[in-house]
Parts: structure tokens; sequence; C-alpha cells
């Protein structure tokens, strides 16, 4: 397994097409690859923008090659990506560590819309609901939240509605980021839930669980 | 103390015919007027003793001003009344201070709990927001209490300072034989509406620094989330 960070340059109109729209970055990703690879393992993205710097994660089973994303979205003459091993920290994770980690999911639950006869799923759009949805499934993931004072040390820390257009349809998704501290309880379920990613549209940026040390937040 | 905001307020001070404006900070009779309206006195009552306070502002949110281009008809809708513009400002937040006698600030300070009259921001149509009352504090003189309260504008606003103190602007009373100061019309005489009456007032205009409760040491630039620096071999 692979993680890769790739800055994007927000200056640029290749950027902001990519920004806009989760189904253009899919594309964009998945062009890091090649063909046969695409249908090897989960290949999970994200994107974290900050104050300063606005960072593509993407996780796979492949290493990827993202020259095409360096030349409309980067700094061609300066900058590239980097891409680590994550098979050693998957590898090294051991009960009762702690992680600081960050999730940009989509929550969703079912519920029957109208007279249908079937039940629909549909984005949880408060905060409270958000935390709800993870806080019910963090067992399934092999982690715990400990408490700080009273109250689950995670947090929503930016909550979206991102909708953009999919052929002639458009696609809604409610996006919710997680912030925080876990502890692992159970290493193989955590392994499979990064690999494999966390909760509905993970081809739009949705769903992969990323670690960091502790100490810094 | 008291703390005036509400989505409109009204304070006009020079106004004429049919350009009615408002100062950007309350006027004192302004507030002398809604003091007596809370110890229920009349339009021809004496206010005599409201005008031994002491009085300044502190200017915690200015708001904006709003121009309301009114037209109106008389009752059978036969004739049209003179058009007007009447100025607000919206959605401002201030500290006024009256400075007196122990008893009479109490007393004061409870007919705003319990008014007599309907109590409005300089204008009928401008209602407070919240209690207007903030209680009394003992042995403060007006210039003790600016620059000490807390900063009592609204949260929304003192976020967009990023700093973790403000100026905030004050108009208080001048001292009696004061050498400079502005003078205004707003000493009021008599709110009898046969014959208002203002006499004239000097302020000192002026600036106090307080904290700002919304202020947290700056983030760290750089996300603390760091995913990389978790794997080996990049």
């Amino acid at each position: 397994m692979h993680l890769t960070q790739f800055e994007i340059n927000p200056a640029r109109r290749g950027a902001q097409k990519l920004l806009g729209s989760p189904q253009a970055m899919h594309a964009a990703v998945l062009a890091g690859f090649p063909g046969d690879d695409v249908g090897r393992g989960r290949i999970l993205w994200r994107v974290d923008s900050g104050p300063r710097h606005t960072y593509l994660y993407v996780s796979s089973v492949r290493r990827p090659d993202l020259t095409h994303l360096v030349e409309q979205a980067g700094w061609p003459t300066t900058a590239t990506w980097s891409t680590g091993d994550l098979s050693g920290l998957l590898d090294s994770l051991a009960v009762g560590q702690e992680w600081g980690f960050r999730l940009t999911a989509n929550p969703t639950r079912s519920t029957r819309v109208g007279d249908r006869e079937r039940s629909q799923r549909v984005g949880c759009v408060t905060a409270e609901h958000q935390l709800d949805w993870f806080l019910t499934r963090v067992a399934r993931w092999g982690i715990r939240i400990p408490t700080s004072g009273g109250s689950p040390s995670v947090m929503v820390n930016r909550r979206d509605v991102r909708s953009f257009r999919r052929q002639d349809d458009r696609v809604t998704l409610a996006m919710a980021t997680f912030d925080g501290r876990l502890e692992v309880v159970d290493p193989d379920l955590l392994r499979a839930a990064m690999v494999d990613g966390i909760g509905p549209a993970k081809a739009y940026g949705c769903g992969l669980l990323t670690l960091a040390p502790l100490g810094r937040a | 103390m008291l703390r005036l905001s509400g989505p409109l307020q009204s304070w006009g001070v020079s106004s004429r015919f049919v350009r009615r404006t408002t100062e950007s900070q309350p006027s004192k009779s302004g507030v002398v007027g809604l003091l007596a309206a809370a110890t229920g006195r009349r339009r021809t009552d004496p206010i005599e003793d409201l005008l031994t306070l002491r009085f300044g502002v502190r200017v915690d949110q200015p708001g904006r001003l709003v121009r309301d281009f009114q037209t109106a008809r008389t009752v059978d809708g036969a004739r049209s009344m003179p058009l007007s513009y009447r100025f607000y400002l919206a959605d401002a937040a201030f500290l006024a201070v009256v400075e007196g006698e122990n008893d009479f600030i109490d007393q004061l300070d409870d007919a705003l709990r319990h008014p007599v009259f309907p109590l409005y921001l300089g204008r009928r149509s401008c209602p407070p927001a919240g209690p207007l009352t903030l209680g009394t504090r003992r042995g403060a003189s007006v210039a003790d209490v600016l620059g000490t309260e807390p900063w009592r504008a609204a949260p929304w606003w003192q976020r967009t300072f990023r700093s973790p103190t403000v100026t905030l602007e004050t108009v208080v009373d001048a001292e009696p034989g004061a050498a400079d100061g502005a003078t205004v019309a707003d000493l009021p005489i008599s709110f009898d509406p046969e014959r208002r009456l203002y006499g004239l007032r000097t302020v000192e205009r002026g600036t106090v620094t307080v904290a700002n409760p919304t202020f947290v040491e700056h983030a760290p630039d750089d996300d603390p989330h760091q995913p990389m620096a978790a794997l080996g071999g990049i």
C-alpha cells in the first residue's frame, strides 16, 4: 500500500476545475494509474485544504504517476509529489496505540422517502448527525475514540454539501471531515478500514482515513 | 449601565422637517428620554433630576447607517404626506452609562427592569434586543466603567477583529470648564410636545481599549495533521 501526497496549486485553472468537481478529481486520480492497476485494490483520495497548503492524498496499492496532475494543477518546474509506503504503518498497528486521525466521509442514513417501497440513502447534514454517524461506527473500524473532559476527542472540522454533474445526472453529497484522536482496538479491522475505505462515496474524496503522529495538534 | 442594541436604532440630535438623521452613537436626550419613560414620566413632567446625571457612551459595535425613504398618506388616502428620509443605525450595539447619586441610580435601574412606558432606542419603531440594563456599579465614574466593562458587541462582530484587544470610541460629557470638546444641541430641557427645548452640551470624544474575548492565539499556519509523517521510506 502507498500513500501519496500531492500539493495542489490552487491558482491554476486546472486546479480549480479539479477542486470544483469531485467527479473531475476522481478521473484525474485514476489517470495516475495504468489501466490494469485500477482494478487492483481500492484507490482512495482526499483533499485537505488549509490556509496555506492544499494537499491531495491518495492511497493505493501501486505507486501512482501524477505527472499529468503536476502539469495541470501543480508546479511543473519545481514540485512533484511524494509517495510513502503505507504497509509499514499498517503492519505496525498494535492494540493500544494512539494516533491523530483525519477522515473525510459521506455520512448517510437510510430512510423511507415519500411512499416509495424501498428506503433510500440520504446524507446526514447536521454536525450532530454526522458526529453520531461516526461515533456509532468506530467499533467496526477497530478503533475507540478516547474521551477528554467528558466528550469524545473528535470533532467535525469541515462540513460541505457538494453538488456536481456526473454525465446527465446531478450528484449531491453531504461531506464531513472528522479530526481527532483514536486508540487502536483491533488492528485487523482498522487495517481493513484504511485499505478499503469508510462509508459511501469513496470515488468522490470520501472514506480515506489517515493517521498522523500525535503531539503537534 | 445600559446595553443599547437592536435591529435598528436612531438617535437624532439636529433633525429638522423631513430629513430625520441619526448620530452615530446614542444621544443624551435619547437616553434621558428612555429613563424618563421607564420611570413613567409624561412628556410634560419635569426632568431636572435626570439632567444632573453624567452621561457617556461607548461604541461597541458601530453598525451600519441605513436610510428609509418614507411615503405616507392621510388615513382616507386623499392626500399624501411629505416625503421623508429617516436614517437608522442597523445592527449597532452601544454601552451607555449614567452616573449619579446611588439611590437615584438604583431607582433608575429598577425602573429599566419594570418600565412604565414601552422603551425604545431613539424611535418608537426601534425596540431593544434584550434587557437594557446591565446593572449598576458603585463608586465608579463614567470613564471607569467605559474603560473596564467587557466588550458588548455581538460575537460575530467580535470575531471579525483578529486581535487581542480592540479600541472603541467613546463620547462622554465634558468636565465642567474643560478646554476643548464639541458642542451639541443635546441637553433636553423639556420633552413637552408643544414646546420641545434642548440646551447645549459639551462632549469629549476619546477611545478606550478593551479585551477581545473571541481572540485566540492564532492557529499554526501548517495543518497539524501530517499523515506523511507516520510513514517510513518516502
